[in-house]
């Protein structure tokens, strides 16, 4: 199936969303919460395009991330309406995270200059792009989620306390863009969502390592040996060189 | 797959040639922490670089659930897809080799990747320690 994205023709699988379909073809669209391992959600509406299709009476705005291609789709990706919606979008979104640094190279990329508007005061630099949300139900924990509406929307564990099925692995943290989760290791614990986790040491030399409860979490999710997670890196890696050299010699010594 | 890289701790003198070669080619600095190949000192004349040996049976892809590790069939060698990874950093205590590192900078985990197909470390290794044939 053939599309066109801003009249450039575009090879298209049927299972392909007009984002996916573009980024195959190297056409830039800005996107902040699609990740191509979890699931779509389309809630920073950074991704709009035009689309005219077969049944539509004019050129209709939709997120590239949630609809799927068809047959003799025409995308527009740059039009001046597009490119004024993106700009009120990214420049709402930097009142809630003035300081990102992912939005300011977002807006810098696309030519869209932000406006000054007031910094919402009580704003946290969370853009609800629900990739800690979504990488937590990935990991099978689900600790974390949305709550509140409207306003007071905002990402929490259950009852704003520290959340029981947390196993302090601190994907949420890494994978979000504008470093809003703070994660704080210490060498003896890692602080994530209020709560504490004590840190596994390295059974060598001592150093910290993941936490006690996400050593357990990998255990029994990961079909791999226990005393894989014994030692560090360094340590590990110490072991087989000695293991190597031992060989190394047994060989040339007969 | 019809190359490796084959390592020889006998002619190896310890120069860190290959440490300094990948950091600049890997981790775009000259900073040694960045290799992804290492060599440990036995003794004075007794070296052992070792690197990741992409194992048929791997365990970093074994703890990476969402397919950010895929084994690029024409090199052998297990490659990071980066916008596939969420970040849980599980790759890194599974390898039981101690070869897979999560970069705390970039937040991303950091193998060998045989550099797809020419690795640095095997093209300036000035001893002849390392190939990859």
């Amino acid at each position: 199936m053939y599309i066109r994205i801003d009249g450039k023709q575009v090879e298209a699988k049927k299972w392909d969303t007009i984002l996916s379909a573009a980024r195959r073809a190297d056409i830039d669209i800005p996107s902040l919460c699609h990740h191509p391992a979890l699931e779509t959600v389309g809630t920073c509406r950074l991704c709009i395009v035009e689309v005219m299709m077969e049944g539509l009476a004019e050129r209709k705005v939709v997120t590239a991330c949630e609809t799927k291609v068809a047959a003799n789709m025409e995308v527009y990706t740059r039009t001046e309406s597009i490119r004024k919606a993106r700009r009120t979008t990214l420049d709402l979104l930097m009142a809630r995270a003035p300081h990102s640094e992912v939005l300011q190279t977002l807006s810098v990329k696309n030519g869209l200059e932000p406006r000054m508007h007031p910094v919402i005061p009580e704003a946290n630099d969370c853009v609800l792009c629900l990739l800690c949300v979504r990488a937590c139900e990935q990991m099978g924990c689900n600790a974390i989620s949305v709550s509140g509406r409207g306003e007071s929307r905002s990402i929490a564990p259950p009852f704003l306390s520290p959340p029981d099925a947390c196993v302090g692995c601190g994907a949420c943290a890494r994978i979000c863009p504008t470093n809003c989760i703070e994660m704080t290791d210490s060498p003896t614990t890692r602080t994530i969502w209020g709560k504490s986790f004590e840190r596994t040491r390295c059974e060598s030399c001592g150093a910290p390592m993941m936490p006690v409860a996400y050593r357990q979490y990998a255990i029994a999710q990961r079909d791999l040996p226990e005393d894989y997670y014994a030692q560090c890196q360094e340590c590990k890696r110490k072991e087989i060189s000695l293991k190597y050299a031992d060989l190394v010699v047994k060989v040339q010594h007969g | 797959m019809d190359k490796m890289l084959i390592v020889n701790p006998a002619k190896c003198t310890g120069c860190g040639t290959c440490k300094l070669a990948c950091s600049m080619t890997k981790g775009h600095s000259d900073h040694l922490t960045r290799s992804r190949i290492h060599i440990f000192t036995i003794s004075e004349v007794e070296h052992v670089q070792v690197s990741c040996l992409q194992c048929v049976e791997a365990a970093c892809m074994k703890a990476c659930t969402i397919g950010a590790l895929v084994r690029n069939e024409a090199t052998g060698a297990i490659e990071v897809q980066e916008d596939r990874c969420i970040r849980c950093g599980l790759c890194e205590p599974a390898c039981p080799f101690g070869h897979m590192h999560f970069d705390t900078r970039s937040k991303l985990p950091q193998k060998c990747d045989l550099c797809f197909g020419e690795p640095a470390c095997a093209r300036f290794c000035p001893h002849g320690a390392l190939e990859y044939s």
